[in-house]
């Protein structure tokens, strides 16, 4: 049995540990509006903020370039840096760029490394709660807008998402209708159908 | 709230209770009808909308971001800031002047403290949650119908909370306790009572008081409003679940 | 401005190079429109209207007050606007901002200009007339919200209650009549960027406009207000087609206006 849930509600009378749950006394409750799995007491987020880890792949905007740091703006509270002398090319102002999350700092300070920069293109924040289902179980659905847009796209755990060339528009749908339909099943089917059939990954190649 | 003693010199007090209801046919332990719409401003994380009778409430929120100007910043939480405000055009009386009065900011505060129990702030150190409440139309209770908006809007911005607080008002007319005082009766009844609750401990998280009760009254007022609880909690998950509900129901 | 939407805006940038949208909408196309009135029942006038995701509220109260010295037979009009920090991460709370100041001066003017409320109607007695108040609530920003706001200002204008002012009583509510409007003011917007001009700039695209024109008109061929804004400028030429361009697409705005009043 799986149902939605919301922030204080009860989840099981016993304590269990979970992502967004919190125990109190011997109850488990919710901390956010998610859709709480009772067999697997898992819950799943539909709204959720972003919490950084190390290894995290995000896309960010150079904030201010000083001397020998980059302030990273991430699309969150946490504010993200990258050490200058770890960077080949000098970066800028307005940069937008792909890192991964080296650490967190004890001030929550997020750490990137190996950042690339991203030249143009096109870039939309969406929900962090809704990243998991647009990169899909072992890539499947990013592969999916790959293969049906020929565009290149890039998804950030931080809720950002960067597209350039192919069909951007095509791309830019089909992953509004994945944010919208998250928490639904057969999205597989319906991206597939919505991407025509170049989305499938070609056999025999 | 009026204070009667002050209306009888007027000789002007309008009868609140009329054959056993309310001037407008309610029963004394019945609340206004109440529809929130969870959602629907774009820029904001999260919003809201309710019309609690004839309130009409916009709540919005924004952040965790970084808390500015600096020294504002807590290191070890998130700061909850909070704007409670009265649209100009809100009363049926005459035009209202517009930014808050110290009336609105002391609602910013109350409403504030309401939400700093319940967000897990600590996730967020250095940054602030910013709350928003636009009362459009104005019929009494607009605190109370905020903070209850403004709780389905924090919901639907994913930060995280240990509860989803409601809130109401109980007063009280003649002999009468009466929940969910609109404005005629606020105006004129002997007492009102605004309460926030969290229901996962019932645990009071507002409480304002105004007038004349007895201790017996206080307490007979107090599971007034946790009985209606247990209504606008039930309108405030509904509204949560519904724009899930509905893309889930279309692929049925 | 969030850094996001200077990055959103390169791309827009590029796009309108191409001369295209996105979305596809066409240089000189408005989004979709959609105008609600009669929401807020305390308010002698109401209107809600959606551009894209741009919402603007407009709520109208008529209070009885004193005339302007030099027109002591004429009724008071009043806009103002606020830019709600609910509607923008750029907007803060606080007192009124230069655009927000600039937004309801522009709005006011195309109503003055115009002659839409018969002011003169609006005497009550000697020393007494009734102001109108007009307040533009902006709740979602994404570009144009003069277009927005006026057409929020003139559909509410067209639906709103006249109170009834009896024995230095203001009579409110139901079953009041229409406050006498005598025309119909709407503006459109157009933003320049590089040598393209469009119709109804989104948030994005206003981000990285370098020219800002309102033209409000009533009639064919009737300029009632203008307002140029932002450092970009605009030929003559361009101002040529843009004049043609409004009169030609007011049309659209004025019926929106005449079916609200018709509901």
């Amino acid at each position: 049995m799986s149902r939605i849930v919301v922030p204080g509600e009860l989840l099981a009378d016993k304590p269990i540990r979970m992502e967004a749950g919190f125990i109190e006394g011997n109850n488990t409750y919710s901390t956010l509006l998610g859709i709480y799995h009772e067999e697997k007491g898992v819950l799943v987020p539909l709204e959720g903020l972003w919490y950084p880890q190390r290894g995290d792949i995000v896309i960010g905007i150079v904030e201010e370039a000083r001397l020998n740091a980059y302030n990273i703006e991430l699309n969150s509270p946490y504010k993200g840096i990258i050490i200058a002398k770890f960077v080949e090319t000098r970066l800028q102002r307005g940069d937008v760029i792909e890192a991964e999350v080296k650490e967190i700092d004890e001030t929550k300070t997020v750490v990137l490394m190996r950042p690339k920069k991203l030249f143009g293109g096109k870039i939309f924040d969406v929900k962090p709660s809704k990243i998991p289902r647009i990169i899909g179980k072992q890539n499947t659905m990013v592969d999916q807008i790959r293969n049906g847009t020929k565009s290149v796209i890039m998804v950030g755990m931080n809720g950002r998402v960067w597209l350039k060339g192919g069909n951007v528009a095509l791309a830019t749908e089909a992953v509004l209708k994945i944010v919208e339909e998250a928490h639904t099943t057969g999205l597989t089917e319906r991206i597939k159908a919505l991407l025509g059939p170049q989305s499938q990954p070609q056999q025999g190649v | 709230m009026g204070g009667a003693g002050e209306m009888n010199a007027t000789g002007n007090i309008p009868e609140l209770i009329v054959n056993g209801k309310r001037l407008d046919g309610r029963a004394f332990d019945e609340m206004r009808p109440i529809k929130i719409v969870a959602g629907g401003l774009k820029n904001a994380a999260g919003s809201a909308y309710i019309e609690w009778g004839n309130n009409k409430i916009l709540a919005a929120v924004y952040g965790p971001k970084e808390a500015l100007p600096k020294h504002t910043q807590d290191p070890e939480k998130a700061v909850i800031k909070c704007r409670y405000s009265m649209a100009p055009f809100s009363s049926l009386e005459e035009h209202g002047r517009s930014g808050p009065n110290r009336r609105a900011i002391e609602i910013s505060k109350v409403t504030r403290e309401v939400f700093e129990n319940v967000i897990i702030r600590e996730d967020f150190p250095g940054s602030e949650i910013d709350i928003y409440v636009e009362v459009l139309q104005s019929d009494g209770g607009t605190r109370a119908a905020g903070i209850t908006t403004a709780a389905v809007a924090l919901a639907t911005s994913g930060i995280p909370m240990t509860d989803l607080p409601y809130a109401v008002s109980v007063g009280k007319t003649g002999e009468h306790l009466i929940l969910d005082l609109n404005k005629a009766e606020d105006n004129y009844s002997d007492a009102d009572m605004p309460v926030a609750i969290g229901p996962r401990n019932d645990s009071i998280l507002l409480l304002q008081m105004d007038g004349t009760l007895t201790k017996e009254e206080v307490m007979r007022g107090m599971s007034m409003i946790k009985k209606a609880g247990q209504t606008i909690t039930k309108l405030q998950k509904e509204a949560l679940r519904a724009p899930y509900e509905s893309i889930m129901d279309r692929y049925k | 401005m969030q850094p996001i939407n200077q990055v959103k805006g390169e791309y827009v940038r590029e796009l309108v190079n191409k001369g295209i949208r996105e979305g596809g909408r066409d240089l000189l196309e408005y989004r979709a429109i959609d105008v609600k009135h009669g929401m807020l029942p305390n308010a002698e006038g109401s209107a809600m209207v959606t551009i894209g995701n741009t919402k603007v509220l407009c709520g109208i109260k008529l209070d009885v007050g004193e005339p302007m010295r030099d027109k002591p037979n004429q009724g008071n009009l009043m806009t103002l606007a606020e830019l709600l920090p609910l509607a923008s991460a750029d907007y803060e709370p606080g007192p009124p901002s230069p655009d927000s100041i600039e937004l309801s001066r522009v709005v006011d003017r195309g109503i003055r200009a115009a002659g839409v409320i018969d002011l003169d109607a609006l005497f009550i007695e000697e020393g007494k007339v009734w102001s109108v108040f007009i307040d533009i609530y902006v709740l979602n920003y994404d570009g144009n919200l003069f277009d927005a706001a006026s057409l929020a200002a003139m559909t509410a204008l067209s639906n709103c209650k006249l109170p009834k002012y009896e024995n230095g009583e203001v009579i409110r509510g139901a079953n009041l009549p229409k406050l006498p409007i005598t025309n119909t003011v709407t503006s459109c917007t157009f933003a320049k960027m590089g040598n393209k001009v469009l119709l109804d700039p989104n948030g994005s695209e206003e981000a990285i406009m370098d020219g800002r024109l309102t033209i409000a008109n009533d009639t064919e061929n009737i300029v009632r207000s203008m307002q140029k804004g932002l450092h970009g400028a605009f030929s003559e030429q361009e101002l040529d087609h843009l004049l043609d361009k409004t009169f030609e697409k007011s049309k659209e705005l004025r019926d929106i206006i005449s079916k609200s009043r018709s509901d």
